[in-house]
């Protein structure tokens, strides 16, 4: 009889899993709330930047269609294409140097290798941003600052401190046996083949990892465009192009389309992830035997 | 092989390219001096949407030109910014550029301001008012060509408010609801000028300081205190002004020039302008002052054709080109010429603008010690909006601003 009183064990275990599904509700509704306010604000018909409530009123593709065919003050697939020539380029060359120099430092003994370390340790203490005066004078002595050599510089900026980052990629790496190295090497691989073929074919996720990081650097950056394209126009990137749009003399009538250009920079990104994810799971599993 | 050849070709070719990019003044074919003039304005001003204003004044400068052979090179900078693009950089910036006036010191302290003198300031002085011209000396040399005049103003719904309620404030909120940006620093030290404060003597003399203490600024925060518990009083704050004049909630706002276009669709044929109104201070009226600057035609001091670049600074600020930036693109014009033109001064939104310029603004100071300003009165307004600012303390809170504004620290 009093069993009836006593809570049983499944239906103990079923409220505390009751709770905690409620908490991460809540948590998943906190965390979703600015992104589906942003997705409801691309897609609302009434203009200006306030509202006084959460849902639109009416709802609309104009925003969408205004970013692309309004080009004459913000030239947004201009942007759109600058950013993403710039972005696929550093990215290829910024994945390259990272699990190049991952790979030296992880393989390969040198007497440079604990100094160069402790040097990209503190290097990377630094904010970059504080160096971007110094590096547009520099870009600007080479004469990259002006019309579409601004996209080089850009690509420059982006990759090029790219070899600092290796931290990641060379645990990663670190974790993969010696033995399959040597292996290799003993049936006569060169190093560059131990790379190229053994190597990278085991670390996929890291593979992954780093190509998104280093594609999403430039796509988001504004800071170094702001101040390498100056007053050209032509060359701006979508961070710029998103900024201006809530500039006062354009925020009521852009911002709407600031939020459907929000929505848009976030496609390739989500693109490149989707693609990728499925290698995420493969990992060194199997690749070792005996 | 072929492809390595080619390679060098294209190599060769963008050497070159970037090589003709650096020409200086040559002597042209014709026997016409070449010049190259690098031209910075906002993008309205470029795009063919509202009517390529910057590059028709410079074709027309061009042919009324005929020593020069002109190549014209156009960026993109609009006045509120240009000046932190033109002092990162002066010798690779433009020759000539749009700038506001509160900008101004920081270019002449990265040395990117030119003078005007000679015929050119005289013509200058010719065509401007005294009070325009002075938002642009400094220790009495002339920076600027000014091409519009740049303050906030009322926008009203005549439907609701005759001309005779909106001249005072009181009067306005018995009738229809008025928002006013309480928490934004460039609106809110209106009130406070109407009661006698003041920035730096008559905004030129540093040494003064800001005085927007004492019993006189107690009294405007006991009134901005009241005020906000008027329900007909709302905070203007992101935007919510312009939405409540489209949505019908509110019947008053202020704002500038910026946003006559959307007022114009929000209120169709009730749209009103005005100068700013008075308020009742203690049984008094008591006028509200709007901060008034400038936007203007600066000259880089690195071009390397002073001449032809100061003599398009002048045309394009000029009457004529005062007269096309109306008509493309609605910029209020400033020339004592223009406003004496009864088409132009029918515009609501320019009678309203120039009438708030000639009597209800005081010019906005650009000493230094101005950027100590912003941040105290600011934070004022959001303490008087979320009711941490009250009776009991608004003369500590007030000593305290008028402390912050006269200090350095941050």
């Amino acid at each position: 009889m009093s069993g009836q009183r006593m809570p049983s064990a499944t239906g103990r275990r079923s409220v505390k899993n009751g709770i905690v599904h409620i908490v991460l509700a809540l948590l998943a509704v906190i965390w979703l709330f600015p992104i589906v306010w942003v997705v409801l604000t691309s897609f609302r018909e009434e203009k200006g930047s306030y509202v006084s409530n959460f849902f639109p009123k009416a709802y609309t593709l104009e925003n969408y269609k205004r970013l692309f065919i309004d080009t004459t003050v913000l030239n947004f697939p201009r942007m759109f294409m600058n950013t993403l020539i710039i972005a696929v380029c550093s990215c290829i060359l910024a994945t390259f140097y990272v699990l190049a120099v991952s790979y030296c430092l992880s393989r390969l003994r040198f007497k440079m290798r604990k100094p160069y370390m402790n040097m990209a340790m503190v290097l990377g203490l630094f904010p970059g941003f504080m160096s971007m005066i110094a590096v547009y004078f520099i870009l600007k002595a080479m004469g990259l600052t002006e019309g579409g050599w601004i996209r080089l510089a850009l690509i420059l900026v982006y990759s090029g401190g790219a070899g600092l980052s290796f931290q990641i990629a060379k645990g990663f790496f670190d974790t993969l046996p010696m033995a399959i190295d040597e292996a290799a090497l003993l049936d006569g691989c060169t190093r560059w083949q131990i790379f190229s073929r053994i190597t990278l074919p085991l670390s996929k996720p890291i593979i992954i990892y780093t190509i998104l990081t280093s594609f999403m650097a430039p796509w988001l950056d504004f800071i170094f465009a702001k101040v390498i394209c100056r007053a050209n126009s032509d060359q701006y990137t979508i961070a710029i192009g998103l900024w201006k749009m809530v500039e006062k003399e354009y925020i009521d009538s852009w911002y709407t389309s600031f939020a459907a250009g929000a929505v848009l920079i976030s496609i390739p990104i989500a693109i490149l992830f989707l693609c990728m994810q499925k290698f995420y799971v493969e990992g060194v599993s199997g690749a070792v035997k005996g | 092989m072929l492809r390595k050849k080619c390679a060098i070709f294209l190599a060769a070719c963008l050497f070159a390219a970037g090589l003709t990019g650096c020409g200086g003044s040559v002597q042209g074919n014709e026997g016409r001096e070449k010049v190259r003039l690098m031209v910075w304005s906002p993008s309205e001003d470029q795009s063919k949407a509202s009517g390529e204003w910057l590059q028709k004044m410079c074709r027309s400068f061009a042919e009324e030109n005929p020593q020069w052979d002109i190549t014209f090179v156009y960026g993109v900078a609009d006045e509120a910014t240009a000046a932190t693009q033109v002092s990162q950089d002066p010798e690779a910036s433009a020759d000539v550029f749009m700038f506001a006036n509160d900008t101004l010191t920081t270019m002449t302290d990265a040395k990117a301001l030119a003078k005007f003198g000679g015929k050119y300031r005289k013509e200058i002085e010719e065509e401007n008012t005294p009070e325009l011209l002075k938002s642009l000396t400094l220790d009495g040399e002339l920076y600027g060509v000014p091409f519009t005049t740049n303050t906030w103003y009322m926008y009203y719904d005549k439907a609701v408010f005759t001309e005779e309620d909106v001249k005072n404030l009181e009067s306005m909120l018995s009738k229809g609801t008025v928002s006013f940006p309480l928490t934004n620093s460039w609106n809110l030290p209106a009130f406070y000028f109407g009661n006698g404060c003041s920035l730096f003597g008559d905004g030129t003399d540093e040494s003064k300081g800001a005085d927007f203490g004492g019993e006189k600024a107690v009294e405007v925060t006991n009134y901005l205190i009241d005020l906000l518990k008027n329900p007909n009083f709302k905070v203007d704050e992101g935007g919510s002004g312009i939405a409540g004049l489209r949505d019908g909630s509110i019947h008053a706002m202020f704002s500038g020039s910026w946003d006559a276009n959307n007022v114009k669709e929000a209120l169709g044929e009730n749209m009103g302008a005005a100068a700013l109104p008075t308020y009742t201070l203690n049984g008094q009226k008591k006028q509200l002052y709007s901060y008034a600057g400038s936007k203007a035609i600066g000259v880089n001091p690195n071009a390397k054709n002073m001449e032809a670049a100061v003599k398009l600074a002048v045309y394009l600020g000029g009457e004529k080109g005062q007269k096309l930036h109306y008509e493309l693109r609605n910029v209020i014009p400033c020339n004592k010429k223009l406003l004496e033109d009864k088409d132009i001064l029918s515009d609501l939104v320019v009678a309203a603008q120039t009438e708030t310029f000639d009597k209800t603004s005081v010019l906005q100071p650009f000493v230094p010690k101005m950027s100590n300003c912003w941040v105290p009165v600011e934070n004022m307004g959001k303490g008087i909006r979320n009711g941490s600012v009250t009776h009991e303390n608004a003369k500590e809170q007030v000593e305290a601003m008028n402390k912050a504004m006269n200090s350095d620290g941050i």
